[in-house]
């Protein structure tokens, strides 16, 4: 009896062996990918997400132009060109001979179904976010053209349509998705609770791609991530720990479009008078600072990274300088402003790695500097009713922490929202400055280019209603495998496409 | 007994639709879910036309009531961020936990009751020391940092064991040592505890006067009757392993309802909450109708009456 059990726990053990992984488990053309969240879902209509995108965007779905990170410009995709018809129309010119995954042509009736699902509202599509107000009426003009209305002018329009993923007209039109269909390289194999695979797409339009097949897994813990890279069970993971980036064989670091910057509310004194504002930008030590994020961050001197069309490559960030910091508020208190009066710096729990440091950091700085400064940690939905508008009317002045994502490469996703009276996060109103705003808008080529650069110049220097921090540095895992590099765009796509094996 | 359980289970119910009201009204006070499911630069129409949507635009009473007609159908509404049914969600993830959570409770029941009881035979003995040492280093041990290290020691410096993930039986080895350590630990504990007693007892002293094997003492005799507390604390170990390892499912990515639950709530995800609520909370009141029985089980002096 008691030789019995032995051998069945024997037989067990030898069960579990036979079990056991090869532990490195990719192998040949597949390669596993580790994300740091679980995709939520796997509708195109919610691909400006992070977690979405970085599987979808230039994977399984296409849109018609994509954003060339180098100048900000649009390039074709599956368009071929555009030009503009008028003010408020722009005619798309189609590619020939492309195919969703499913065997459907792509065509202008496709196109017209992919964006009219889009504005439907049928369901949440978070794309149509990047849209704002405008109004866009599609209509096929032949096979492979396409007219596009908007209800006012939208000189960006090409550029805007580079979050419209096109898909299927099979994909049902009144609910969102997990199963998406478009004309990319890679179509979905299976999306479960633990992985998302995608296969090789033999049936595409462009050059074949090296990679046959994708395994997406997702694990929160940046060390997790970097050792599943180290030990092969992963060869590339996006966005690890700076703590983590410790090869610099495998680990490497790219401007991830993100900027940094506490966002001063203008509207309640002491921080209505410029003098302040200024000085709080000037008490900081920026040096120092920098250590917490990387030594490849960049400071910033304003909302947008370079590379986007309108950054202003003159504008000189804010120097260090704290007796001209506490020389202006002297000379504030003396003209009678309570720069006495508490100010609440307002952070938000995980918004960036070391983000409570650094918010600590300056606060003591500011508080050196005569300014009555209380930090204050919030979450992610309390903070948001500081940040946007209507503000909180008992609020008081405050100074929010923020990070700023513009990879669509046009200021004008950036200098609406935060300097135009209308804009959600803005705290002042320079009717002035919204003419400029709106002119600028519309306008096209070098002249918009000048216009948004000037308009970030005079922020600057005229209202500093923020105080730009860094344009932050992410730093991404790449296994001994693969051949690939990241760049601007990586925190919204990983085209696998792009990626290559080393032999 | 029919009676007894009849009476619980009434009770459990009551109690599930309590929690279940409770449950709806606190996620509706965290806030407007627009703000974490749309873009920071969505417009105030698509915040408007996303409530609208989700029904959040509609008085508060007046969700409640399309709440609990729609669980009246059985319909527990669908995440906002999976697009599918929350209660499809839940249940997907249950079982991952479940399978984590009676495994490692089991092994730790197992392993606690024989080293409690050796310690307990021979108190201040070199065993009973060691024992002791590694129950409470083990019952005290953060669980994320022995995740974290045996990550680095078995995976990445030894490269025996997977990282994290499922699939294989490498895969369960590390979650379930982390898991089991904390109960081990503390049921080491009760069970030396509750047996140094059972072992000074009458009953037992009369057992070695008449000659009984030792083994036969220990595990037959004092044991069986040292069970009731150990039982008590295993359930309510057993109950916050069912409720969801999170810390354990978030390190190893383990796909279980903790992890989803805590998730959920953070992002107002308020279906998939109120589905891994009511799973969770269906689950806790079976183990512990499941816990009165093996008391009666243990002790043939209990009977449960149903008046």
């Amino acid at each position: 009896m008691r030789h019995r059990g032995v051998l069945s726990v024997a037989c067990a053990i030898l069960m579990a062996s036979a079990a056991w992984p090869a532990l490195a488990q990719t192998g040949g053309k597949s390669i596993t990918i580790v994300l740091p969240e679980q995709p939520s879902n796997l509708e195109p209509c919610g691909s400006i997400l992070t977690d979405v995108g970085q599987v979808l965007n230039q994977n399984i779905t296409e849109p018609l132009t994509i954003i060339d990170p180098q100048s900000g410009t649009p390039e074709p995709k599956l368009a071929t060109k555009w030009e503009r018809v008028d003010d408020t129309t722009w005619r798309f010119h189609l590619r020939d001979g492309v195919k969703f995954q499913d065997g459907k042509d792509f065509n202008a009736e496709a196109v017209a179904f992919s964006i009219k699902r889009m504005i439907s509202g049928a369901f949440n599509c978070n794309n149509l976010a990047k849209f704002g107000s405008a109004k866009l009426t599609v209509t096929p003009i032949d096979k492979l053209t396409v007219e596009i209305k908007t209800a006012k002018p939208e000189p960006i329009l090409p550029t805007l349509l580079s979050v419209a993923m096109m898909v299927s007209p099979n994909t049902p039109a009144d609910k969102a998705v997990n199963d998406p269909v478009g004309t990319g390289p890679y179509k979905l194999n299976a999306f479960t609770p633990q992985t998302v695979v995608l296969d090789r797409f033999d049936g595409y339009w462009g050059k074949k791609p090296e990679i046959e097949k994708a395994t997406y897994v997702w694990r929160a813990e940046s060390s997790l991530r970097a050792a599943m890279v180290q030990t092969g069970e992963a060869q590339l993971t996006p966005a690890i720990a700076i703590q983590d980036a410790t090869n610099p064989a495998t680990d490497f670091s790219y401007l991830n479009s993100e900027t940094t910057a506490i966002r001063i509310d203008t509207g309640l004194a002491p921080l209505n008078v410029f003098r302040v504002r200024k000085a709080l930008n000037l008490a900081i030590y920026w040096q120092g600072l920098a250590g917490l994020f990387g030594a490849d961050v960049i400071r910033a001197s304003q909302m947008v990274v370079p590379g986007i069309n309108g950054h202003n490559p003159d504008i000189k960030p804010w120097s260090y300088d704290p007796e001209q910091a506490t020389k202006l508020l002297e000379e504030a208190r003396a003209d009678g402003v309570p720069v006495n009066t508490e100010i609440r710096l307002i952070g938000r729990n995980g918004i960036y790695p070391n983000g409570n440091e650094a918010l600590e950091a300056m606060m003591s700085m500011w508080q050196a500097a005569g300014l009555n400064i209380k930090l204050t940690m919030l979450d992610v939905a309390d903070w948001n009713r500081y940040m946007q508008k209507p503000f909180p009317p008992e609020r008081g002045p405050t100074l929010v922490q923020i990070m700023h994502d513009n990879n669509k490469g046009d200021a004008a996703f950036t200098v609406p929202i935060f300097y135009h009276s209308s804009g959600q996060y803005s705290t002042f109103s320079d009717p002035k400055l919204d003419i400029r705003i709106d002119e600028a808008r519309d306008l096209t080529d070098k002249a918009r280019t000048a216009a948004f650069q000037e308009i970030f110049a005079e922020v600057h220097d005229q209202i500093a209603p923020d105080i730009p921090m860094f344009h932050m540095i992410g730093y991404t895992r790449v296994g001994p495998r693969l051949n690939w590099r990241p760049n601007l765009t990586t925190n919204s796509e990983i085209p696998l496409a792009e990626i290559r094996l080393k032999n | 007994m029919f009676g007894y359980l009849g009476k619980r289970s009434l009770h459990s119910v009551i109690s599930v639709l309590g929690l279940l009201v409770l449950v709806f009204f606190l996620t509706r006070l965290t806030g407007d879910p627009s703000y974490l499911f749309l873009p920071l630069d969505a417009t105030p129409q698509a915040r408007e036309a996303f409530s609208k949507l989700h029904g959040f635009d509609q008085p508060i009473y007046i969700q409640f009531f399309n709440y609990l007609g729609d669980l009246l159908h059985l319909d527990f509404g669908e995440s906002l961020r999976q697009n599918r049914s929350a209660m499809a969600v839940a249940l997907e993830a249950f079982p991952q936990t479940l399978k984590l959570a009676v495994v490692a409770i089991t092994l730790a029941c197992t392993l606690a009751l024989v080293v409690g009881s050796l310690a307990a035979s021979r108190p201040g003995s070199l065993f009973d020391r060691f024992a002791s040492l590694v129950s409470l280093a083990g019952a005290s041990a953060p669980d994320f940092w022995v995740a974290i290290v045996g990550i680095l020691v078995f995976a990445v410096s030894l490269g025996i064991l997977p990282t994290s993930g499922t699939g294989t039986a490498a895969h369960w080895i590390m979650p379930i040592a982390v898991l089991m350590l904390r109960p081990f630990g503390l049921l080491v504990q009760v069970v030396r505890g509750t047996m140094i007693g059972a072992l000074a007892s009458p009953y037992v002293k009369t057992a070695r006067a008449k000659g009984v094997r030792r083994q036969q003492i220990i595990f037959s005799h004092a044991l069986r009757n040292s069970l009731l507390p150990v039982v008590t604390v295993a359930g309510d170990l057993a109950t916050s392993l069912v409720n969801g390892a999170v810390v354990v499912e978030s390190i190893f990515g383990w796909p279980g309802i903790g992890k989803l639950m805590i998730d959920a709530i953070i992002q107002r995800d308020f279906a998939v909450v109120q589905s891994t609520v009511l799973v969770t909370a269906s689950a806790i009141f079976i183990l512990n109708i499941a816990i009165d029985l093996l008391y009666a089980i243990l002790d043939p002096r209990i009977r449960y009456q149903t008046t």
